[in-house]
């Protein structure tokens, strides 16, 4: 929303940026045409369309049978590189898991590694036919967001 | 369920990423938007206050004692309140006071925001939806298909699997508490004597914020079966012990088995 900045700004930016990537995933991937609709398909002020406004909306990949590893482009963002690995399994994504992350410094790379379990939590409750959401232990800590902040603001001073 | 008709947001706050399921029967797009936006504001607004990592907080500087009386905003009186009633209903295994880095209100702050935060989604006229704080979320409105939506709980060691399913009925939470995410971050007030430890706690009911306390209240206990009984009516527990053994209150509720079958409740467990 509005509100991201620093740290914030980039777990946002990560999660925005690896949602689209997994719609990626699946675009370029040997699925077929029917799934291709792209995440944040929506006309006008799609919120994935726009880093201030990240979403997890993604496709599922209903009605592809048998067992599927399929792995994203490499896709460069704004802290570095990152592609994503995803196992399919009859129509349902089974596993979501980075393939490869290159990240510009070190704080990036920690942000990214704490995103992306969420957001193979969040993209597995998306596509699943009867499940709304995913209930389980808190998966960052506020102390850590926080010292990345701080380390960033310094960074940036520097 | 579909994903048609319906809103998905994640906003990063309070250390965390709250995520935002919002039916849009019958709204624009922008009235929704406009919706999750103040709704996102007023997260930000709750953790400026309750923040513990920021010095100027409100609530870091009551700790330090440097807050004047007037400076105090009502929502620290209030969540205190609160904090003390859970206290009681707990036996003391959720103490916010008890803490060894002094009174620290954390653990019933977020559930007691989003719960707050659903009900302004409400006022805004979203007519149904769900508010995922990190894994603790407060539903309301009519869900996707049923009578309940549908919510799958995390395995505590099996990360891509489901332990269970629950039918949260409109108006419950859910809360869950474990130790696998942030390995030992629960601060044990009664040290429980050669029990054998929970590694996940579930609690629905009508308050998250009660729900996410009584969880963390669960998690520490030293007979956490036995205070999952005493809670306050409307409450119910799921928990799983390190183990593998789960055990829950009679009115827990457990989704019917689902027609593809893969809930994986009654399934053995092995660390």
């Amino acid at each position: 929303m509005t509100r991201l900045k620093g740290a914030f700004a980039t777990l946002a930016a990560v999660v925005g940026f690896a949602a689209v990537l997994v719609a990626h995933t699946l675009i370029g991937s040997s699925v077929p045409a029917s799934l291709r609709s792209a995440a944040g398909n929506r006309p006008g002020g799609s919120p994935s369309n726009s880093s201030k406004t990240p979403t997890t909306t993604v496709p599922g990949p209903a009605g592809v049978t048998g067992n599927h590893i399929v792995t994203g482009k490499v896709t460069g963002y704004g802290y570095g590189e990152v592609a994503v690995r995803l196992q399919v399994d009859n129509g349902r994504i089974v596993s979501v898991k980075v393939a490869k992350l290159l990240t510009a410094d070190s704080y990036s790379q920690q942000i990214a590694q704490q995103v992306i379990p969420m957001l193979a939590r969040e993209v597995m409750a998306a596509q699943s036919a009867r499940i709304s959401a995913i209930s389980g232990a808190t998966y960052t800590s506020e102390g850590y967001a926080y010292s990345v902040q701080s380390a960033l603001d310094a960074l940036k001073k520097g | 369920m579909s994903e048609e008709g319906y809103f998905r947001h994640a906003e990063a706050v309070m250390g965390t990423v709250v995520s935002f399921l919002l039916a849009e029967d019958g709204l624009a797009f922008t009235e929704v938007l406009a919706a999750t936006e103040k709704a996102a504001a007023e997260l930000h607004r709750l953790d400026q206050i309750f923040s513990l990592w920021r010095e100027d907080s409100p609530m870091w500087r009551l700790r330090a004692g440097s807050l004047a009386a007037e400076e105090l905003p009502p929502e620290i009186p209030a969540v205190l309140a609160l904090c003390a009633e859970v206290r009681e209903e707990t036996g003391g295994n959720f103490d916010p006071w008890a803490l060894p880095g002094g009174l620290d209100p954390t653990g019933l702050v977020k559930g007691w925001a989003i719960e707050r935060v659903g009900a302004l989604l409400q006022g805004a006229g979203i007519p149904a939806g769900i508010v995922n704080g990190g894994g603790d979320m407060t539903a309301f409105g009519r869900p996707p298909a049923g009578p309940a939506w549908q919510v799958g709980i995390q395995h505590p060691w099996r990360r891509e699997r489901l332990a269970c399913v629950v039918g949260l009925a409109p108006g419950q939470s859910l809360a869950t508490s474990g130790r696998y995410e942030r390995g030992e971050h629960l601060f044990t007030p009664l040290p429980a004597a050669g029990s054998v430890r929970t590694a996940s706690v579930s609690v629905v009911g009508p308050s998250l914020a009660r729900s996410d306390a009584y969880a963390t209240a669960l998690s520490v206990a030293a007979a956490p079966a036995s205070l999952a009984k005493m809670l306050p009516a409307g409450y119910e527990s799921y928990i799983v012990f390190e183990d593998g053994a789960e055990e829950a209150t009679t009115g827990f509720p457990f989704a019917d088995p689902p027609p593809d079958g893969d809930d994986n409740r009654g399934t053995p467990l092995h660390p």
